[in-house]
């Protein structure tokens, strides 16, 4: 199997797959294939789709490789099937996500101590659609359990891996514009919550 | 505020009913809504006129019945205390005092940075909505008609109505007796659900179409919210600027509440 038939059936794998096919996975249905000669193969088809410029596109996303359409077709693709609008997410629940993005693993009451507000049903609501996932627990009183996001939130937000993240710059800003103390969290604001 | 205090005891007396419905936004919220609303400078509030607002806006969700979460009261109380203690005199100056408003402020930012940080994720190609992957699908062209439309949040529902009722409660500038008020909010909620069971949907305004009084408009805002907790009725509008909607997505049958 020459290179050029190991790129069509890795483009094939991919085609088929409804999850991101990662490097790792590829080396497993190619054992004797060097990681590097996949990642070049990748990286040639992802080069390939783009410059065919098609209605879709091989991208990388959460850790390994995707067909994506592309965005100036949603609409269309929506109008032949309204039931591929899958995303639903409210104000508040972004707000969480980001919240967990950002500061993962962190405690739901660390999540309260930001939004000033309840947000146990909101963190419901992204654990069943798998946006966010328990990490553990934190070694303190009460062992509160600690969330960080998926790679279904990769996927959903189209991100290679969460350092893709654009960083809170105004954070910083605000560290150095206000008062030094400027702890994640507000311990003795947890009582009123 | 007497307007409103009056309509509050008159709404109370007859038939009390609580709507409880869940708060998405919570209290930093509505003072960075009420701080941009007034295009204020977050590092220098005005504290006694944002207190004022925040404490009316709560008073207007009394009127409504309206139960709100606990954590409003708590940062009504905090904010009560850093209005009495830029109202101290300031003691000779040795060291410099923090401003009472530090603390506040750095929470109000750092939700702020959390709310941008979700704007900006939602502004990606976002799967599902901008982007679409490979799954296996077997219903494409079904009967539903269904636009995408958005929900409504309380909020803008709530700032909705606001509007809505100053612009039209001048019709009844001199209220006429609440004596003569009979209707209860089910048989309002019965009345909605027969003209959207017509209609189907409804825009916010027309609800109010056949409204006599300022308690009629009260009540059949009522009416809706519980319609809305209820799962009876979609509150959704195709963008943030566009008309709200009212869609009935209950029962054809009325229900029993």
């Amino acid at each position: 199997m020459d290179l050029s038939d190991i790129k069509k059936a890795i483009e094939s794998i991919i085609f088929i797959s409804d999850q991101p096919v990662s490097v790792d996975k590829l080396s497993l249905a190619f054992p004797n294939v060097e990681r590097a000669q996949l990642r070049k193969c990748l990286k040639e088809l992802v080069e390939e789709w783009e410059a065919l410029n098609r209605g879709f596109l091989l991208s990388e996303i959460a850790g390994g490789f995707q067909f994506r359409t592309d965005p100036r077709y949603s609409e269309d693709i929506s109008n032949y099937n309204k039931k591929v609008r899958k995303f639903r997410l409210s104000r508040a629940a972004l707000e969480v996500t980001a919240i967990i993005a950002y500061k993962q693993p962190v405690t739901k009451v660390e999540i309260e101590a930001i939004r000033g507000v309840d947000s146990s049903g909101v963190i419901n609501v992204l654990m069943e659609r798998r946006v966010i996932e328990i990490k553990g627990r934190k070694e303190v009183i009460g062992k509160p359990f600690l969330y960080g996001t998926t790679s279904e939130f990769l996927e959903v937000f189209g991100l290679k891996t969460l350092n893709d993240l654009p960083t809170l710059k105004e954070l910083d800003e605000i560290t150095q514009n206000l008062e030094p103390s400027i702890t994640p969290v507000p311990e003795n604001n947890e009582s009123t919550l | 505020m007497t307007e409103l205090n009056k309509q509050q005891e008159q709404f109370q007396n007859p038939e009390p009913c609580l709507v409880k419905v869940q708060l998405f936004e919570g209290p930093l919220d509505l003072l960075l809504h009420l701080i941009k609303k007034n295009d204020l400078d977050i590092y220098d509030i005005p504290i006694a006129k944002i207190t004022e607002q925040y404490i009316e806006y709560l008073e207007f969700m009394k009127v409504l019945n309206l139960q709100f979460a606990g954590e409003y009261l708590v940062i009504a109380a905090e904010l009560s205390l850093i209005k009495s203690k830029m109202l101290l005199p300031k003691p000779v100056i040795e060291e410099e005092e923090e401003d009472p408003r530090a603390e506040l402020v750095r929470r109000l930012i750092e939700y702020q940075v959390y709310k941008d940080a979700a704007a900006d994720l939602v502004g990606r190609d976002v799967l599902g909505r901008d982007v679409f992957k490979r799954e296996y699908i077997d219903n494409s062209f079904e009967q539903s008609e269904e636009v995408e439309l958005i929900p409504v949040d309380l909020w803008s529902l709530i700032e909705a109505f606001r509007e809505f009722y100053k612009r039209r409660s001048y019709l009844w500038a001199e209220e006429i007796s609440y004596e003569a008020e009979s209707m209860s909010i089910e048989d309002k909620i019965e009345q909605v659900i027969f003209r959207l069971q017509d209609r189907r949907q409804l825009r916010f305004e027309e609800l109010f179409d056949d409204c006599s009084s300022k308690f009629d408009l009260v009540i059949t805002f009522l009416a809706l919210l519980e319609l809305a907790r209820t799962d009876n009725v979609d509150v959704v509008q195709d963008s943030p600027e566009s008309p709200i909607l009212i869609t009935y997505s209950g029962e054809a049958e009325s229900g029993s509440f």
